[in-house]
């Protein structure tokens, strides 16, 4: 055992002293997570004001005098007027106006007859924010119709609406959050994982071919065995620290950011209460040393740390899709889908995330995931051990 | 003492062409038997792809033999690798260190693997850092060492546990005639000190230099393996060059 230690000290102490692993490993998943909430915060409030203060050209045709002053009152609308319909599209198209909105001839008459009519809207669908004004301004020029009619028939508006839905929610705030993006928290977790275990996995095996060292690792007298889960175990914790440090950063941006809204932020904190970060690193553990088995796997018989990356870079399909699966609406975690792993890490966590997780699928899930480490470290060292692999 | 009894080394390789796959066996050692002894320089001689390599892997316990067996130092390979690793000293151009470590680093790593007592191992790293001239730079990561600076961290490496048996493979292919020398010392005090030294080379001028016994290995197989005196008695060619090409192609 203590020879283990002897080579986990040495081999961290290499690949911290190594800048790309550093940043990798330790900067950059501190700061992803408070940057990227950060960044997302700004950028949509620089949208938000900078959409709010963008005009919008709007060509309107037969416009009646109420909507007209309507229109108007916004100062930011540019209107023109047109006397007749003519090729919108095209002066949409070379931006003279960005929207028009054609009133049939008849319209006034339409009104005094209470008959329906149709107001025809050129518009382009990708310019959200002009399509967004420009709704708003009809349902409220067809809301103040509505209401006059509405008078003149001396109707309630309680008399058009039978009856209204009033929905009582039983579930908790963390519950519906939780099962809503909890699917979506294994990426973060995961992929950083990911990216930690193979830049270790691929330095310890292949980088010692490159540096010509494997022969003098070879030579030491201790088994295979020993140097390859000594390898293993830095591989891991070299993925699974940064998983941590993403979680910390996650938890330490939720406190100092603004501009969060206050119920996801609640909902978040609780959602990452002690118990259920502590069920879900569990959960990462096994996986990480999983996943570090099989990088090394992959490597071991690589000579270059390009040609690595080829052969190991394949598996991120293998984790991309079961997330994508686990956060899809439907796929639940069960008898039947506990035993995958990565999908039923996904589907645990937002089990785990909504307060929700059975504990005997749990455990389940946690023993297969060590059962899956415990095979994937035998096959890393089957390969390791494969002398034409490794002394390639 | 190293005895070597028939050992041979068998690699596979699949080749194959869609659903056809063909699978071809070579013996890169095929039934190689010689002795090494305490305080006599062996060298094992032969052209690039001859089997020295693969041999003096297996003797440290870096591979395994297919068959035959291997006594290093009392102790058969098919023991126990480590047992074996723990009495020797292996030093080839192809054992590098670890560059984001310095020597300080490097030396305790290896010492507390061949479980050197601390005190023992401080004591063994302090002569050997003295001997060497270390210690002017023994707090400066490998990898920004001259290659003379690091092959002298390699000797101290390989002689940190003080072993029994030291095994060269070609050691001093690549470096400069001065860094060489360093080398060359090292094998004959080993001798001195009545070391079993076995180095492989294809440098005849070392051979010269150095060589007690010596065996001739080519496509695997053993094709010489006398004493170096016996072996300048029987020359036929004007020079050791010339007398090991025309062995090798005779055989």
């Amino acid at each position: 055992m203590n020879e283990i230690f002897i080579i986990i000290k040495k081999e961290l102490t290499e690949l911290l002293r190594d800048k790309k692993t550093l940043i990798n490993s330790i900067i950059l998943p501190i700061l992803l997570l408070p940057v990227l909430m950060f960044g997302v915060i700004k950028v949509m409030e620089m949208v938000r004001t900078s959409n709010q203060e963008k005009s919008v050209k709007i060509g309107l045709v037969n416009a009646p005098e109420a909507f007209m002053k309507l229109v108007k009152n916004d100062t930011l609308n540019k209107v023109t007027t047109y006397d007749e319909s003519i090729d919108f599209k095209t002066l949409i198209d070379d931006e003279t106006i960005q929207t028009a909105i054609v009133f049939p001839k008849n319209f006034a008459s339409q009104m005094d007859s209470m008959e329906s009519s149709a107001v025809q809207i050129y518009r382009n669908g990708s310019k959200d924010n002009v399509n967004g004004r420009v709704s708003k301004m009809m349902s409220v020029y067809g809301e103040a119709l509505e209401q006059k009619r509405l008078t003149q028939l001396q109707l309630s508006s309680e008399k058009l609406t039978p009856f209204r839905e009033d929905y009582v929610e039983v579930g908790e705030q963390k519950e519906l959050i939780g099962k809503s993006i909890g699917g979506w928290i294994p990426y973060i977790f995961i992929l950083t994982m990911w990216g930690g275990c193979l830049l270790a996995g691929i330095d310890l095996v292949t980088g010692e071919k490159e540096r010509k060292t494997i022969e003098t690792t070879l030579s030491l007298p201790i088994s295979k065995f020993k140097v390859l889960f000594g390898k293993a175990i830095v591989a891991s914790l070299l993925g699974f620290v940064p998983a941590l440090l993403n979680l910390v950063g996650l938890v330490v941006g939720l406190r100092f950011i603004d501009g969060i809204p206050d119920e996801i932020k609640m909902a978040l904190s609780e959602m990452l209460s002690f118990q259920s970060i502590t069920l879900i690193l569990l959960l990462l553990i096994p996986f990480s040393i999983f996943l570090s088995g099989l990088i090394i796997m992959l490597v071991a018989g690589a000579t270059t740390f390009k040609e690595a990356q080829s052969k190991a870079s394949p598996i991120i399909m293998f984790l991309i899709l079961p997330l994508v699966l686990a956060a899809m609406p439907g796929i639940e975690f069960t008898w039947a889908t506990v035993f995958i792993p990565v999908l039923n890490i996904g589907l645990g966590v937002k089990e785990i995330a909504a307060g929700t997780i059975d504990m005997t699928l749990y455990t389940v899930m946690l023993v297969s995931l060590l059962a899956f480490a415990v095979g994937s470290i035998y096959l890393s060292y089957k390969k390791f051990s494969d002398e034409s692999a490794i002394l390639k | 003492m190293i005895q070597l009894n028939k050992l041979t080394k068998s690699f596979t390789t699949k080749t194959g062409k869609g659903f056809k796959k063909e699978t071809f066996t070579v013996n890169a050692v095929n039934e190689v038997s010689f002795e090494c002894k305490p305080g006599r320089i062996f060298s094992l001689l032969g052209a690039n792809g001859a089997g020295k390599t693969t041999t003096l892997r297996m003797i440290a316990g870096i591979i395994n033999p297919t068959s035959g067996s291997a006594v290093v130092d009392g102790v058969d390979i098919s023991e126990g690798n480590d047992e074996v690793k723990k009495r020797i000293g292996f030093l080839t151009g192809s054992t590098g260190l670890y560059e984001r470590l310095n020597p300080d680093e490097t030396l305790d790593f290896f010492g507390k693997l061949y479980k050197l007592p601390s005190e023992e191992l401080k004591e063994r790293k302090e002569y050997l850092f003295d001997k060497l001239g270390i210690n002017e730079f023994r707090k400066k990561r490998m990898g920004q060492m001259s290659t003379g600076m690091k092959q002298k961290v390699s000797i101290a490496r390989t002689l940190i546990h003080d072993p029994e048996v030291l095994i060269f493979d070609e050691p001093t292919s690549g470096l400069d005639v001065i860094t060489a020398e360093s080398i060359i010392e090292l094998i004959r005090e080993s001798k001195a000190d009545n070391k079993t030294v076995i180095f492989s080379s294809h440098i005849m001028s070392e051979v010269d230099l150095l060589c007690d016994d010596l065996a001739i290995i080519n496509k695997g197989s053993i094709i010489y393996n006398d004493s170096f005196e016996n072996f300048k008695k029987d020359m036929t060619a004007p020079n050791l060059t010339q007398e090991f090409i025309n062995r090798v192609k005779e055989a």
